[in-house]
């Protein structure tokens, strides 16, 4: 028997324990206390529901408990009882009484306490590589003079880079720097949510106020705040009430602010408007550190291949990246051994995306299709400006999506160089960085293309 | 043992005991029964069910010393089929006991003794007040119907009872409305905070005498202790909410009725409440008048009309009719004075007079 597993060394006393004494006496007494901790000079303390317990446990079971757990190991030297919190006792499962359904709770009992920060989310378990350097030290500079240097700081970057973790690190060290001043965590969607409902039971201006009353509002995925206007109008002025009077704002979104459509523009504006930093794509380095990281916060040493292999070998973002680890724990812990990298790869197998199989020609189709223009004049040698555009889309999305070389998409659409191929590749490279309506289109035709 | 005592008083005796002992039976034996003991400090009656404990003083007559568990009902039966007049005697012989009364004797079989637990005192016994017996049982039995009946929050099913600059304040609260009662303490200087079950408060509140007791607590556990004995109940372990934040400072509009008034008006509105036993308030400043309106699709629909004085803007808000009735059991005052902070926030309720009572009733949603 493990006995530091204090669960387990209770259920041990618990069996012997029964043996000894009447069942009537075992379910009065036995059924609501626990191992508490176990000190390091050998003192184990049981934790029980009152005084009554307490009293009665010393005078009637302690040389019993004492000898069991003596039996177990002679360092546990002592006995000692603790009256434990009603909370950290299992709760009575009841059913909820609905009639007072109707009533509005007295509601500040809940608001306060709670600014929704996850505290998970620190600084110490944030990695930092070259990817997100620019956005940590834009973050620790916000958070020395919060409303004052980057304000709003807007973080932004692909989904499973750290957005999240970065504000919610921000926040959680908010609070400790600066005690006493409010803090308030929330997604676009909840906020979008809290208007509607506030405009419907007619309390806006209450809405307003609860807002305001922040020293630092975070905003998570801004982005879905598109085409939803009322809401961008309250954002607006809520933005409006708290830069005004120097409190910092934090937003994270999945792309740049000029590049999230469906917004006002007076709204882009001030998003941009102080400090707009992006999270790239992290390198294999900052990987693998990534990896090494979580998995020691599981308590768990990977071999430096087995890093090597989850980092470098398979795509996927930072989340994908935990997943991963997770999945290489989790079956760690069933073998009880430390996984070598042909297991890793064994139990990685799910996360290895199908290879996409995608015939040229089918790419062409879509892409003639969806602009609308005839298959046969992609390959074909004109100019033309409406055929030259999909034709370069085309072999973007076969470079960046399919992997395949230049030479060959040359070949591919009617013998061009691979400098050709090249070329067109970088323009629209280029291009997708400021045109918004090709970045939809390009995103339009990957789903047809899935 | 061999013990006698006036009936009237051993029957009283097991009816405040009996309260304490455990009513499941599927625990130990020895935690429903009725300790009996006969020894050099007179005869105890003692029950527990390891949430609250009676240590009961009796007067009587001991003929012979010893301890005997028995079953509490049983005992319960038989304390309220006696005639009164007279003494009744209880002698015990191996583990029968029998019971004399007048012309009749009964034999019980007793519960082993040794399983009955010790009833725990408070560790530290510097935090004491004296206080009436009396005032603590009106102020228990009073508020304790405003505590939350669900187990969920253990917090929320206690009262709440701090004692500061020699006022003893006791809260109760389920979240949609709030008691605040205050009571003047005899010593001062004595400073502290607990909480202890509603459900334990109102059964010590049966048990407690008219005269002046000692309350003393610790951390986990709190006593009563006065001639005739002592209770105890374990505490609540855990953080009050902080209530003084969700009282509005401020309010839009003010308004004195008499309580009789409002007393028939809201049981009259009662009758026509939907099924989420809503009654609308309204408050005319103009009119001098606050009007009750309530509308049950299915029987029909009524106004009140109250006259009052109302200071303010005109305000629409609703409630539960349960929570506005129960103003009129906490408090005894002739005029109930409204105070309302606005729509969606809670409605505070005194009594005109009377300082020592705060209500606090959240409204429902429009």
């Amino acid at each position: 028997m493990n006995k530091g597993n204090l669960q387990e060394l209770w259920e041990y006393v618990l069996t012997q324990v029964e043996l000894s004494i009447s069942p009537a006496n075992f379910k009065t007494w036995f059924c609501s206390s626990f191992i508490v901790k176990i000190s390091e000079d050998g003192i184990v303390y049981i934790g029980v529901p009152s005084q009554f317990f307490k009293d009665w446990y010393i005078k009637k079971f302690h040389t019993l408990l004492l000898k069991i757990i003596r039996d177990v190991s002679y360092e546990f030297r002592n006995i000692e009882y603790l009256i434990v919190k009603d909370e950290r006792r299992k709760p009575a499962k009841e059913t909820k009484n609905i009639s007072g359904a109707m009533e509005l709770p007295l509601d500040e009992f809940y608001i306060n306490k709670s600014d929704n920060l996850n505290p998970r989310y620190t600084f110490d378990t944030f990695v930092i590589g070259s990817f997100n350097t620019l956005a940590c030290t834009a973050a620790q500079a916000a958070l020395s003079r919060p409303g004052i240097i980057y304000n709003p700081l807007f973080i932004y970057g692909d989904t499973g880079r750290g957005k999240t973790h970065l504000i919610q690190a921000i926040g959680n060290q908010f609070k400790k720097q600066y005690q006493g001043r409010k803090v308030f965590y929330l997604t676009s969607e909840k906020f979008a949510i809290d208007y509607v409902d506030s405009v419907q039971a007619g309390t806006a201006n209450r809405f307003k106020d609860k807002y305001r009353q922040y020293d630092l509002l975070i905003m998570d995925d801004v982005q879905f705040l598109s085409k939803k206007d009322k809401t961008q109008e309250e954002l607006f002025h809520l933005f409006n009430a708290l830069h005004d009077t120097n409190k910092q704002i934090i937003f994270s979104s999945d792309r740049a602010p000029a590049s999230i459509p469906d917004i006002a523009e007076r709204l882009k504006g001030r998003l941009s408007s102080g400090m707009a930093v992006d999270i790239g794509e992290p390198d294999p380095e900052s990987r693998m550190a990534i990896v090494r990281k979580k998995a020691a916060l599981h308590g768990f040493m990977l071999s430096d291949e087995v890093v090597e292999y989850v980092a470098t070998s398979l795509s996927g973002s930072i989340r994908e990246l935990e997943g991963m680890v997770n999945s290489i724990i989790c079956h760690a812990q069933v073998k009880g051994c430390t996984p070598d990298i042909a297991e890793v790869r064994q139990s990685l197998r799910s996360f290895t995306r199908p290879q996409k199989n995608i015939s040229v020609k089918n790419v062409v189709d879509k892409v003639a299709e969806f602009y609308g223009i005839d298959e046969e004049s992609i390959y074909e040698k004109t100019r033309r400006r409406e055929v030259v555009r999909p034709r370069q889309v085309i072999m973007y999305l076969l470079r960046e999506d399919f992997n395949i070389s230049y030479p060959t998409i040359g070949s591919k659409l009617g013998g061009r160089d691979h400098t050709t191929v090249i070329h067109s590749c970088e323009k629209i490279k280029r291009e997708i960085v400021v045109d918004n309506d090709l970045i939809k289109d390009i995103q339009n035709i990957r789903t047809l293309l899935v | 043992m061999n013990i006698s005592i006036e009936k009237k008083l051993f029957s009283e005796a097991v009816h405040i005991v009996a309260r304490f002992a455990e009513k499941k039976n599927s625990t130990l034996p020895a935690l429903s029964s009725i300790l009996i003991i006969a020894g050099d400090e007179g005869i105890k009656m003692r029950a527990t069910n390891l949430e609250t404990g009676i240590d009961l003083k009796l007067k009587g007559e001991v003929k012979n010393e010893g301890v005997v568990a028995i079953p509490a009902t049983l005992l319960q039966q038989i304390a309220s089929s006696l005639s009164y007049g007279g003494d009744i005697t209880l002698e015990h012989i191996g583990d029968i006991i029998s019971i004399k009364s007048g012309t009749g004797k009964s034999s019980i079989k007793t519960v082993a003794y040794d399983d009955f637990p010790s009833i725990p005192f408070p560790e530290n016994p510097k935090n004491r007040i004296i206080i009436s017996g009396v005032l603590l049982r009106t102020l228990f039995t009073s508020i304790a119907s405003c505590a939350s009946s669900s187990t969920i929050r253990p917090e929320l099913s206690s009262i709440y009872l701090s004692i500061e600059g020699g006022i003893l304040t006791a809260v109760a609260t389920d979240s949609f409305r709030l008691a605040e009662k205050k009571v003047p303490l005899i010593n001062k200087g004595i400073q502290g905070k607990f909480l202890i079950p509603a459900k334990n408060a109102l059964d010590i509140a049966q048990a407690l005498p008219d005269e002046d007791i000692i309350m003393s607590f610790d951390e986990h556990q709190c006593a009563f202790v006065s001639t005739f004995g002592m209770l105890v109940s374990r505490l609540t372990n855990a953080v009050y909410p902080d209530y003084r934040q969700i009282i509005p400072k401020e309010s839009i509009v003010e308004a004195v009725v008499l309580r009789k008034d409002f007393e028939t008006a809201i049981k009259q509105t009662t009758i026509f409440s939907d099924s989420f036993q809503k009654v609308n308030l309204s408050f005319d400043p103009k009119k001098n008048i606050i009007a009750l309106f309530a509308r049950n699709t299915e029987v029909g629909e009524s106004v009140e009309t109250l006259s009052a004085q109302v200071s303010g803007s005109p305000l629409d808000i609703s409630f539960n009719h349960r929570y506005l009735s129960a103003i009129l059991s906490l408090t005894g005052a002739e005029s109930l004075s409204f105070l309302a902070a606005g729509i969606g926030r809670p409605l505070i309720i005194k009594g005109v007079g009377d300082t020592s009572l705060l209500y606090l009733v959240s409204p429902m949603n429009q």
